[in-house]
Parts: C-alpha cells; sequence; structure tokens
C-alpha cells in the first residue's frame, strides 16, 4: 500500500504540479490582464506578478520557465519521498513481527516447552560449572606439569610441520603406491621431492624454547633420517610424550578427591537430563502439528480471497471447494500437555532433591589449587554455584506456578525482543529473537572504537590546524581523507588477515599475560574489529572536528595572543573550547557512522551471538561478538520471506534506523549551535 | 614594571621548563598525528606489496591482462606423473583431462573463485556505478538546482532540507533493506503474468498486460535504483555547492538583461557549476563503487558464468540480470571460503585492483577540484 | 618629561611592499596619543610593531630601527614576546570577547599567568571592571555568556580583559569604529579615565574623536610621519600643508 502511494505522489508531483500549478499561477495573472484589454489603469490592481519577458508561449498563458521550476521542484520533493519510502517499508515488513511472535510464543506455552525449559536452564548450568570446574582441573595439572607439557608440543609441532611441509611429496608417493600399477616415475619423483622439501622444513621450524639445543638437533636428525615411507614419529618425541603423561599422572594423583568430586558433581546431573530429553522428543511432534495446522490455516485463507476475486462463478467454486479440503484438523495440544504435566510433581521433588545434594556436595568440597588460572575459575565456581543453587530451589515454585492457559499479550513480545538475551534462530527447540546481544555487540564495538578514535582524531584536528605548518598541512590533510576512500570491504579484508593475526600473536607472547583477557582465544573479536572502525571514523572525525577549530574567528587567537596568552595557551584555553560544540558533533557523527558499519564487524567481530562474558573484566573485549547491522546482512539472504525471522530483521532495522538518525539530529543541532 | 628584568627571555631552567613543556604538548599531537598516517601507509604498503604480484607481471606488457580480463573460475590444483604441480582455472582443466585423460591427475583439490581473473566483478561494478551515478546525477542535480536557484523559506524547502541530511545519515545495510523491500519486492512491473506474490495488480489497456507490483527482482536495475537513493543526498549537496558558488552576480546580470530564471540558469549557472558537480561525481563514484551491503540483496551474486551482455535476448534482459561485483567478491572471497595459499593470492590481487580503482579516482577527483579552483578565480 | 615609547626610525614592510619610512616618535606617559591618517597610511601597522603583534603575519618584519619602552628595545630578539605583551595592552577595532563567561574572559589574563586563587581572580576582576566604567551593569551576571552584553557593553568587556593584567601601556585600534555614538560617548570618557593610569596610544580616522580624546596627535601618511605635536596645535595651527589638508577634509 505504501509503494502504491509512494508512486502516486511521485508522478503526480512530477506531472501536476508542473501543469496544475502552472495553470493554477496563471490564473492569477487574469486581472491584470482584462484591465489591460480595457485600457484601464493598473495602479489600482494589485500588482503581484512582475512582467515575464516575453516568450512565445507567454501569449497562450502558458511558460515553459515555470514547467522547469515545477519540474525541480518535483525532484526535490523525490527526497522526502525516498525517506518517507524508508520509513513506511521498513515498517510496513517489520511491525508484522510482534503478532508473529507473539504467535511463536503461545505456541511456545501450549505445547509445554516453555515448561520444559524451566528445567533445561538449569541443566544448562549445571553443564557449564561442570564444565567450569573441569577446565581448572586441567589447569591445575597443566600449570603444574607446564614444562613437560611445553617440551612434549614443542617437540610434537616441530614434527608436525615437517609433515605438513612434506605433505605434497608423500601424499603423491602413497597415491601412486596404491595404484594397481605404480609408475616408477612417479615414486621416483616423490622421492626426490621429499629429498628437496626436507631441508627447505628445516629451515622454518617453529621455536623450541623449552628443548635444548642437543634435543632440537636430535629430533631433526631423526627426521632428517627418516624415509618417505616411515610414517613414525622420533623417539625423542615419544618419550617426552610419555614423559608428560607420567607428570600428569603424578599430579593428577593428589587431585584424585576434586576428580572425584567434579565427577560427582556432573552425575548428579543426569536424572534431570534424562528427563528432559524424553520431554523434549515428545513435544517436538506436538510443535510440528502446530506449524502445519498454522499454514494449512493460511493457505485456505489465501485461497477464500482468490475466491472472492475470481472471475467466473466456476473458478469460484473450484476455489471455494480446495479452500474446504484444505480445512486441517487442529491438533490436540491438551492431552499431551496433561500427560506433560503429570509428571510436575516428580519433576518439581527431583529439582528438590537435586538441589539437596548439590548443597550437600558443595559442603564437602575441599579443594586446594596452586595455578593461578585454574584458581581463577575456581574463583568463578565459587561465584556462579551460589547462584545456581538459588535458581534450583526456585525452580519448582515456578514449575508448579507455570500456566498453560495464561496468554501470551502483544506486549510481551515487544518486551522479549526488547529485552531477550538470545537471539536462536534456525534451531530445532524454539526460535528466540532478544536484540540484547547484538546491542551490546554494537555498543561494545563503538565504544572501542571511540576510546581510540577521539582522541586520535581530535588530537589530529588540533594539530594539523594550530600547530602544522603548511607543507605538513598539505601531507597530512590528503592521507586521512584518503582513508575515507578505503571500502569497507577491504578493511574487513585486511582485519583478518593482518590485523586479527597480529593481535592474536601480540596477546600469546607471554609478557603480556598479565592483561585481562590475554592470550585472545579468537582472532576476530569485538577489540579487533573496534580497531577497524576507529581507523574508518577517524577522517570523519578528523575533517569535522578540523572544520570546527578552523571556523572559529581569528580574532579570538589575535586578543589572546595580545594579551600575553602562548600559543599552547590560545590553542587549549579559547580555540579548542570555542570549537566545542562542533567537536562534539563531530564526535557524534562518528558514532553514528560506527554504530551503522556493516561489512567490517560482519567480517571482523567474530559472530558469536551473546552477551559477552563481563566477569572476565576487560577480558569482555576480547571476545567474539555479533551486531545490529551483522545479523541483517548475515541472514537476510537465508530467511524465507514473509516469516517472522524475516520481519524481526526489519525491526533491527528500523532500530537502526531510529538510533542512527537520533544520534544525528543531536549532532547536527550542536552544529547550529556552533554557527550561531 | 617594565624593566630589563621582566622583559628579557630567561636563560636557564625558569625559561627551559616553559620550554619543555611546550615542546613536549607539541610532540605527543603531532606524535598522534603521524600514527595516524603512518597506520595509513602501512595499511597501502601491505595491500601494494600482497596485491601487486598478482596485477603486475615482470614482463611486458606489465600488467597481468588475463586476471583483468578472464572470467572468475574455480581453481583446480593438482600434480601430473612427472610430479609436477599445476594450478590451472576450471577451463584449462577440463582442457587438460580431455587430452591427457582422468588418470594423469594426482593430488588434486580444488580451490573455488580462486582462479582465472575478475573481469565478471570488475564490469559488474562498473554497471552498477554508472548506472546508479546517471540516475542520482539526473534527480540530484535537478533537486540541487531548485534549491539553490529557486527556493524561498517554505515549509517545503524546510522539509527537504531535514530529508536531505536525514538520509544522508542512514546506515548503508538499512538501504539494503530498503532496496530489497522495495525495488526487488514492491515496485510495478508491466508484465502479462503477475506473479502471486504482488502486492497489486492493475489491468492496463491492451492486451493481457498489468501493472503488477512485484518488483524487479534481485537485478542490475534494482542495484542501481537503491545506489542511486543512497548516494542522492551526497550529489544533491555537492551540487548545491557548486551552485552556489557561482557568483550571485553572473545571475543579476542576466535576469537584468530580461532572461527567464531558466535561461540564466541554463547559460550562465551550469556551465560553471559543472565542473564542481562532475568533481564531485567522482568523488561519489568512489563511495557507490565500494558498497556491499546495498547490493547484497539487490543485485549481486556470487559466482555467474556470463557477462551481463552474453548471452542476453536485448537491454531489458540485461537490465533484469544478476551481476558480480567487486566488493561482493572480495566479501565471498574473505568470509564465505576456506583460506588457503591459493586463495589468498585471488584475494589480495582483487584487493588491489579495487584499492588502485578507488586510488585512481580519488587522486583524479583532487586534481581536477585543484585545478578548477585555480582557473575559475573570480 | 618621562617618555613611555621612544620609536628611533623605525622602517616596516609587508614581504616585499614597505609600510613605514623611518618613524620617529616620543610617546610620553600618563598621556593619550592618537594616531591619525587615512586609510592605508600606516598608523594600525605602527601601533601593532608597539607590542609586535605583527609577528603573527609570516611575511611582516621590522628592517629597521627601534621601538624603545622605558628604555629597552623591544625588537631585540631575547625578547620575551609573552611577558612583553602582559605589559602592553591591546584593544581591536571589533569588540572579540571570547566565547566564555563575562568573569572568565576578565579573568583571562591571570590564569594564563599562573594564578588560581579564586579570591585574587575575583579582586582581579571587579578592579577591572570598575576601571573600565562596567561593573555596575554586570556585577549580576557576571557568570553570563559575554555575547549577551550590548555591543558598547562588550568594547568595554575587552579594555576591563585588557587593562585586568594592570599593563603600563594601552593600545587601542579603533576602538569605536564598530559602536554607535552613545557607547562612543562613553569610551571616550573612559579614555580619559584611563590615562591617570595608563599610556594610552590610539588610531583613530575619527578626527573629531582625536580632537577631543588625545593630549598629543600624530598625523601619518603613505607610511611617513608628517607630523607630531600636541593635539590643539595639530588642529588649530598644522605646520605641515598635508596636515592642514587633511584635517580640512580635502582628501582621506
Amino acid at each position: 500500500m505504501f509503494f502504491v502511494i509512494g508512486s502516486i505522489v511521485t508522478i503526480s508531483s512530477h506531472a501536476l504540479s508542473t501543469l496544475g500549478l502552472c495553470c493554477g499561477a496563471q490564473f492569477l495573472d487574469y486581472p491584470r490582464r482584462w484591465c489591460v484589454s480595457f485600457h484601464l489603469p493598473l495602479d489600482f490592481m494589485p500588482t503581484n506578478s512582475t512582467p515575464k519577458a516575453p516568450s512565445s508561449f507567454s501569449r497562450k498563458g502558458f511558460s515553459f520557465d515555470r514547467v522547469f521550476k515545477y519540474f525541480f521542484a518535483s525532484n526535490a520533493g523525490l527526497t522526502i519521498v525516498i525517506l518517507l519510502l524508508i520509513i513506511g517499508f521498513l515498517l510496513k515488513e517489520g511491525l508484522g513481527f510482534f503478532p508473529g511472535y507473539q504467535r511463536e510464543l503461545q505456541i511456545y506455552r501450549i505445547t509445554g516447552m516453555e515448561y520444559i525449559d524451566i528445567s533445561r536452564k538449569n541443566l544448562t548450568s549445571h553443564e557449564q560449572l561442570t564444565s567450569v570446574m573441569n577446565r581448572a582441573y586441567f589447569a591445575e595439572i597443566n600449570g603444574l606439569a607446564d614444562r613437560e607439557l611445553q617440551r612434549s608440543t614443542e617437540s610434537s609441532a616441530m614434527v608436525s610441520h615437517i609433515d605438513d611441509f612434506t605433505a605434497s611429496a608423500r601424499d603423491q608417493y602413497f597415491e601412486t603406491i596404491e595404484d594397481a600399477n605404480p609408475a616408477p616415475a612417479l615414486i621416483e619423483s616423490a622421492k626426490q621431492k621429499y629429498a628437496a622439501l626436507l631441508p627447505l622444513a628445516m629451515k622454518e621450524l617453529p621455536l623450541t624454547p623449552h628443548l635444548s639445543a642437543a634435543e632440537r638437533q636430535q629430533i631433526i636428525d631423526a627426521m632428517l633420517a627418516r624415509p618417505i615411507d616411515n610414517e613414525d614419529t622420533p623417539e625423542l618425541v615419544n618419550q617426552l610424550a610419555s614423559e608428560y603423561a607420567t607428570v600428569r599422572a603424578k599430579f593428577a594423583t593428589p587431585l584424585e578427591p576434586m576428580r572425584a568430586s567434579i565427577d560427582e558433581f556432573e552425575a548428579l546431573g543426569a536424572d534431570l537430563s534424562a528427563r528432559v530429553s524424553e520431554m523434549s522428543s515428545k513435544v517436538q511432534v506436538i510443535k510440528a502439528e502446530l506449524n502445519t495446522a498454522d499454514i494449512i490455516e493460511r493457505d485456505r485463507k489465501t485461497l477464500l480471497a482468490a475466491a472472492d476475486s475470481a472471475k467466473t462463478p466456476e473458478e469460484r467454486a473450484r476455489l471455494m471447494a480446495e479452500a474446504q479440503t484444505a480445512i486441517g484438523t487442529v491438533p490436540d495440544t491438551a492431552t499431551p500437555l496433561r500427560e506433560l504435566l503429570s509428571g510436575n510433581e516428580a519433576g518439581q521433588e527431583m529439582h528438590r532433591s537435586m538441589h539437596e545434594k548439590i548443597s550437600a556436595w558443595s559442603n564437602n568440597v575441599n579443594v586446594a589449587l596452586t595455578q593461578p588460572e585454574a584458581q581463577r575459575l575456581y574463583q568463578v565456581v565459587g561465584k556462579t554455584l551460589p547462584v545456581f543453587l538459588n535458581e534450583l530451589s526456585a525452580t519448582p515454585q515456578a514449575l508448579a506456578a507455570w500456566d498453560a492457559e495464561e496468554p501470551v499479550k502483544l506486549g510481551t513480545a515487544i518486551f522479549s525482543f526488547l529485552t531477550g538475551k538470545d537471539w536462536i534462530t534456525g534451531g530445532e527447540w524454539q526460535d528466540f529473537y532478544g536484540i540484547l546481544p547484538l546491542f551490546i555487540g554494537s555498543l561494545m564495538i563503538a565504544v572501542v572504537a571511540l576510546i581510540l578514535a577521539v582522541p586520535a582524531g581530535i588530537g589530529a584536528a588540533i594539530y594539523t590546524n594550530q600547530f602544522a605548518s603548511e607543507r605538513e598541512q598539505k601531507i597530512i590533510k590528503p592521507v586521512i581523507e584518503f582513508i575515507q576512500a578505503i571500502p569497507s570491504v577491504v578493511l574487513g579484508f585486511i582485519g583478518i588477515f593482518v590485523l586479527g593475526n597480529a593481535l592474536r600473536e601480540l596477546s600469546i607472547s607471554s609478557s603480556l599475560s598479565w592483561f585481562p583477557g590475554f592470550p585472545m582465544e579468537e582472532r576476530l573479536n569485538i577489540f579487533t574489529a573496534g580497531c577497524l572502525l576507529a581507523l574508518m571514523s577517524i577522517p570523519t572525525i578528523f575533517s569535522l572536528a578540523e572544520d570546527a577549530i578552523n571556523n572559529v574567528p581569528g580574532v579570538y587567537s589575535e586578543a589572546s595572543e595580545a594579551l600575553g596568552a602562548s600559543k599552547l595557551q590560545t590553542t587549549f584555553r579559547v580555540v579548542v573550547p570555542a570549537a566545542f560544540s562542533g567537536i562534539l558533533a563531530a564526535i557524534l557523527l562518528g558514532f553514528g557512522r560506527v554504530i551503522g558499519e556493516t561489512m567490517v564487524v560482519l567480517l571482523v567481530a567474530g559472530n558469536r551471538i551473546k552477551i559477552p562474558d563481563f566477569s572476565a573484566g576487560i577480558g569482555a573485549f576480547f571476545q567474539p561478538a555479533h551486531t545490529m547491522t551483522g545479523i541483517i546482512a548475515q541472514e537476510l539472504g537465508e530467511v524465507p520471506l514473509g516469516s517472522v525471522h524475516y520481519r524481526a530483521l526489519f525491526v533491527v532495522g528500523i532500530l537502526l534506523f531510529t538510533i542512527v538518525l537520533g544520534i544525528n539530529a543531536l549532532a547536527h543541532r550542536f552544529t547550529r549551535n556552533m554557527k550561531h | 614594571m617594565i624593566s630589563e628584568e621582566n622583559l628579557i627571555r630567561k636563560k636557564g631552567k625558569e625559561g627551559k621548563r616553559g620550554k619543555v613543556v611546550d615542546r613536549l604538548v607539541r610532540s605527543a599531537f603531532a606524535g598522534v598525528t603521524y600514527a595516524i598516517v603512518l597506520v595509513a601507509l602501512l595499511l597501502f604498503g601491505k595491500i601494494i606489496k600482497d596485491g601487486a604480484p598478482t596485477l603486475f607481471t615482470s614482463e611486458a606488457p606489465f600488467i597481468n591482462v588475463s586476471f583483468l580480463l578472464d572470467k572468475n573460475e574455480t581453481l583446480h590444483v593438482f600434480d601430473d606423473e612427472q610430479g609436477v604441480r599445476y594450478k590451472l582455472p576450471a577451463s584449462e582443466y577440463s582442457e587438460f583431462i580431455k587430452k591427457n585423460g582422468e588418470d594423469s591427475i594426482y593430488n588434486h583439490s580444488s580451490y573455488s573463485y580462486s582462479g582465472g581473473g575478475i573481469v565478471g566483478p570488475i564490469v559488474g561494478t562498473l554497471l552498477l556505478t554508472i548506472g546508479s551515478i546517471m540516475i542520482a546525477l539526473f534527480f540530484g542535480v535537478s533537486a540541487a538546482i531548485y534549491l539553490s536557484e529557486y527556493a524561498k523559506e517554505s515549509p517545503f524547502i524546510h522539509a527537504v532540507r531535514l530529508a536531505i541530511l536525514n538520509l544522508a545519515g542512514v546506515p548503508s545495510i538499512v538501504f539494503g533493506l530498503f532496496g530489497f523491500s522495495v525495488f526487488v519486492l514492491a515496485v510495478p512491473v508491466i508484465t502479462a503474468d503477475p506473479s502471486s506474490r504482488s502486492l497489486l495488480t492493475i489491468p492496463l489497456f491492451f492486451g493481457d498486460y498489468v501493472m503488477s507490483f512485484q518488483g524487479w527482482n534481485s537485478s542490475l536495475m534494482a542495484g542501481c535504483a537503491t545506489l542511486a537513493c543512497m548516494i542522492l543526498p551526497v550529489i544533491i549537496t555537492a551540487s548545491e555547492e557548486s551552485l552556489k558558488a557561482v557568483p550571485q552576480g553572473f545571475r543579476d546580470a542576466s535576469l537584468a538583461l530580461g532572461a527567464t530564471r531558466w535561461q540564466t540558469i541554463r547559460r550562465c549557472v551550469l556551465p560553471y557549476s559543472m565542473p564542481g558537480i562532475l568533481t564531485s561525481s567522482l568523488l561519489a563514484i568512489t563511495r557507490v563503487a565500494g558498497e556491499t551491503a546495498p547490493i547484497m540483496f539487490t543485485a549481486a551474486v556470487a559466482a555467474k558464468d556470463d557477462l551481463p551482455w552474453e548471452g542476453a535476448d536485448g537491454p531489458l534482459d540485461v537490465l533484469s540480470s544478476q551481476v558480480q561485483a567487486l566488493p561482493y567478491h572480495i566479501y565471498t572471497l574473505a568470509a564465505r571460503i576456506p583460506n588457503s595459499e591459493y586463495t589468498q593470492q585471488a584475494q589480495y590481487g582483487s584487493v588491489f585492483v579495487f584499492i588502485l580503482l578507488v586510488a585512481i579516482l580519488s587522486i583524479s577527483s583532487m586534481v581536477m577540484r585543484a585545478k578548477m579552483r585555480a582557473k575559475l578565480k573570480w | 618629561m618621562n617618555h613611555a615609547i621612544q620609536i628611533e626610525n623605525l622602517c616596516f614592510s609587508y614581504d616585499t611592499k614597505q609600510a613605514l619610512f623611518d618613524v620617529n616618535m616620543d610617546i610620553p606617559a600618563n598621556e593619550v596619543t592618537a594616531l591619525i591618517g587615512p586609510s592605508g597610511c600606516g598608523k594600525s601597522t605602527l601601533l601593532r610593531c608597539i607590542n609586535r603583534i605583527n609577528d603573527r603575519i609570516p611575511a611582516a618584519r621590522v628592517t629597521s630601527g627601534s621601538v624603545k619602552i622605558h628604555g629597552i628595545d623591544v625588537m631585540r630578539r631575547d625578547i620575551d614576546l609573552l611577558q612583553l605583551r602582559r605589559h602592553v595592552g591591546m584593544v581591536f577595532q571589533k569588540y572579540n570577547p571570547f566565547a566564555k563567561t563575562i568573569f572568565e574572559n576578565v579573568a583571562y589574563s591571570s590564569r594564563i599567568a599562573g594564578i588560581k586563587d579564586k579570591s585574587v581572580l575575583a579582586d582581579t576582576v571587579e578592579k577591572s571592571l570598575r576601571d573600565a566604567a562596567l561593573w555596575e551593569d554586570v556585577k549580576d551576571r557576571l557568570h553570563e555568556s559575554a555575547f549577551g552584553l550590548s555591543g558598547g557593553q562588550q568594547q568595554r568587556l575587552c579594555i576591563a580583559r585588557a587593562i585586568a593584567n594592570q599593563p603600563e601601556i594601552l593600545l587601542m585600534d579603533e576602538p569605536c569604529a564598530a559602536l554607535d555614538p552613545l557607547a562612543t560617548l562613553k569610551i571616550e570618557e573612559l579614555i580619559q579615565d584611563l590615562k591617570k593610569k595608563f599610556t594610552i596610544v590610539i588610531v583613530t580616522h575619527n578626527m573629531a574623536q582625536a580632537s577631543r580624546c588625545s593630549d598629543k596627535t600624530a598625523f601619518m601618511y603613505l607610511g611617513k610621519l608628517i607630523e607630531f605635536d600636541d593635539t590643539m596645535s595639530i588642529f588649530s595651527n598644522p605646520q605641515e600643508k598635508q596636515t592642514e589638508q587633511y584635517i580640512s577634509g580635502s582628501f582621506g
């Protein structure tokens, strides 16, 4: 509908305005011409139209000039039309999301999936706790056995490197051997290639700081001596591996109690796990039936609508008949639900007993850890366990209070979109559309980018405008402005292959291991994306800030210097404060640009749709994330048209549009202030 | 009191301290500025270092013409009986097999998008850019003429300026959504066979034809239209600036001689503002060529066997076909395929060509701008 | 008589174009000296040499001669410019208060001299504003923006700002050019008050103003000092023909 209105407006503004308004304007001229034709004095008539230059059409009361004017005016109006179209279509496609999501949440409730998820939440927390405890256990052992671990790893790394390097030759050899009639020439060439590659491989061996020079040489010699068909690892490597295993076992012995308690904890969740999977498989069948019924109903409605607008009575009858057959049976959800809830009491009891047992377990646990990483992880366990226990104790109540009949309101759908912590789509269980992880991802990346770009951009602007010589300005300005010309895809590309690797290497180096979040687990994360976006937004901030500083009237600095202020004082006490609103506008516009950027974050931010783990402090910024812009780019190509998922992406677009527009409006308010 | 002591600059520690602070602050700011410049130069350097080998060869004509003119194909890497390693694009690979038979291939692996050249993306980008700039120039310059020559303060003008400001700030992915929902799915098409998801069909007077609001599907047309909408505010602002830069005296003199508004614009204003408009459209071309998000869903496709005009039935067919595009190609190479030493060549080569294109356009626009400023001194 | 400023054989050029030719002038202390002459005669250039504010212009330089303030040649290379300008204040043609509050405008020179004590600053501000005859008008709105004042008030604010440091010499470059007659009158009254404490050199193209305000007048033409005498004598009995022609309005 919107487009019809839009196109009518466009066409009419071009046609109607040029013709209709032309004539209308001409009408105003009649009184004057009437006077002239009767030789009446003109002074009593309002002369509101200036005499036109003689033109061949003016006698007919029609002037091309007016046509051009209204033609241009309608082109100017085109911008309004486009903006309205954008808003209109975003709303058209996006607003349908909320009723659709509401229906999905309703199905989620009446099939009992929501009920199951109450228990499943505890299960997930339990699994996570188990995993963290395991990590602590292994961190402890590996920390104690660090030296042996390093030696073993490094020696294997050497072997793998050589193997990889000579892989082509060895693959060729083995493939040829497998042939029914192996060609001797090929075997020979494989051997020759192998012999040529080996010494080359030795040149780029990885460093082995934990191996002595003699040991390293021993491995090298062993590998050099190894023929092409031999795939055994050198003796020293095996020896180191078994040393590691021994030491591990040695350190594992005093940690036996810890191992046992972790295993015990894990076992405590077995009952719940079984119950949840059993319920899930039953419920999924019902959900599938409900979805099919919805589709059939929708088809039926389409057929009825087509029947209404059918051209011939026969066609109408045919369509009506089709519609009739399409009435599917509404699946019975009540019975399976009752069945599900029949186990409610048992389920609550299960949770209560789990709670008791785990509380008992936690009172008996006594672990002394020596390695810092293990200690940190154990601290995390210490913080999360009470939370888990609280949730567990509240669950029986939640299970008892759960009501399948409670209707899902539209407001709930809106609320869970705006505050939902999960964006899960395309899964087998249930789709959730919560904007929070995406929003936080966008925000965190923007914060990193601004922290880097604002001081740099404004500092550069101040330097270039106030302190730099003409010659310097000629170099600095074009280079910085050229950064703007680099397409964002190229920056994303650089980010993946250059920056990501470089930052990861940096973080692995042991001298920086004290920094929270180092070493980085993923090379594509918030920080990397933030760095690239900073680079992208620096030219924007730079040129706007520099303009603002340039626009400060020269008399200010003249007066300041006449009062005996040094250049530095003049710059920082008078000029920069005077340009303040312009600088603020520059920062805001940079922020808007960063939030709206798509390709860089799509390629470099890691694409993990999850709120980063803030318990790691600053380390949260080194985790991967996803953004509002990235999710649209990533998923729009794969969603079925008109589905809830499709519409959800449009709602994200609406949100993005609103945020960026708001920021720009604010920025322009500041720019207007600047030009007082 | 004015005295020798007060006015003569102090030597020694007292005077030095202020100077040291001064130097430190200046160096700090200089450092920040040059750090940015350094990072930028390192970036360009890296791209040039890794990309130039793909594009430039050591023998005449010094440019790897086949990279620029061949179509994009899958790369096949294998060894033959003698163990010689071959890296062939798909077309040459099938010829090799025809000549030597299937058995002569050993250790075969294939890498999509990494072989052949990038003529498809280059052509696609050129078509998209030219199309969208032409559309945007037509509407944009007209709008700018109205804003600078005819406009008086009125709610309409206020609304137009507001719209331009807001349009300029819309993120590119939202333009992608807009282009998708409007140009791909909703704009009217004249056809005899409307699709079932059409929004509205209006029967026309001749034959079976109806005007069906079903969109142009993902096509060159849709892509050009989306990009034109995106670049429109930039063109309008730049054109208005060029028009305003023409001295008012020109217009006054012309009008005083009895010319109409349009005659004045056509003869006394537009010709002098044209260089400025063209310079800014060069910058707009740079921007349009580099955008990926708006064309991802409206025109671009990752793999296409023929160039747009090969196998087409006419101009309408070309306009309604999907195209490859250079930024989308780079995106595919970077994100959609696994990385290896063979793909790196294609990746860096494409990036380098792209940057080269952008650099040439930017530099020419800067040169043109400088030349123009020197010529038109009024 | 105590001479505050002694200008000896001063020659000044903008790039290759010479603007001042051999100017010799002794400006007395605690009196108002006016520089008059037609446009382009070099009076502003001469004024701006005294506090070396011309140094801001890259191509401008003194080619020969000296400007001595209390016996010290300010053209010396080891002069501390910042100190010089704290002792020689300047008021400009178009009032240019900073984009700050009234208080901060006047307190600026104290702040850059390193004074942070709030009570000291407040005292300085009050004293300067009283001396500039602006205190009564603004005492209730010291922390409002300076741009809220009228044109005449803003110029008086600039005067207050210039005298906050108690400079010995006050240079005024056509201070009333942008003001209406009422405001001009107020400024002229102010100048009479200020001369008790400061040596004032004022450039003006308004001859009537020169005759009203100043004790001594110098007439300059095309970069040369034509005549320099008591104001009374210049206006009633000029020695040089050019002076007489200018004063009677034959050219200007």
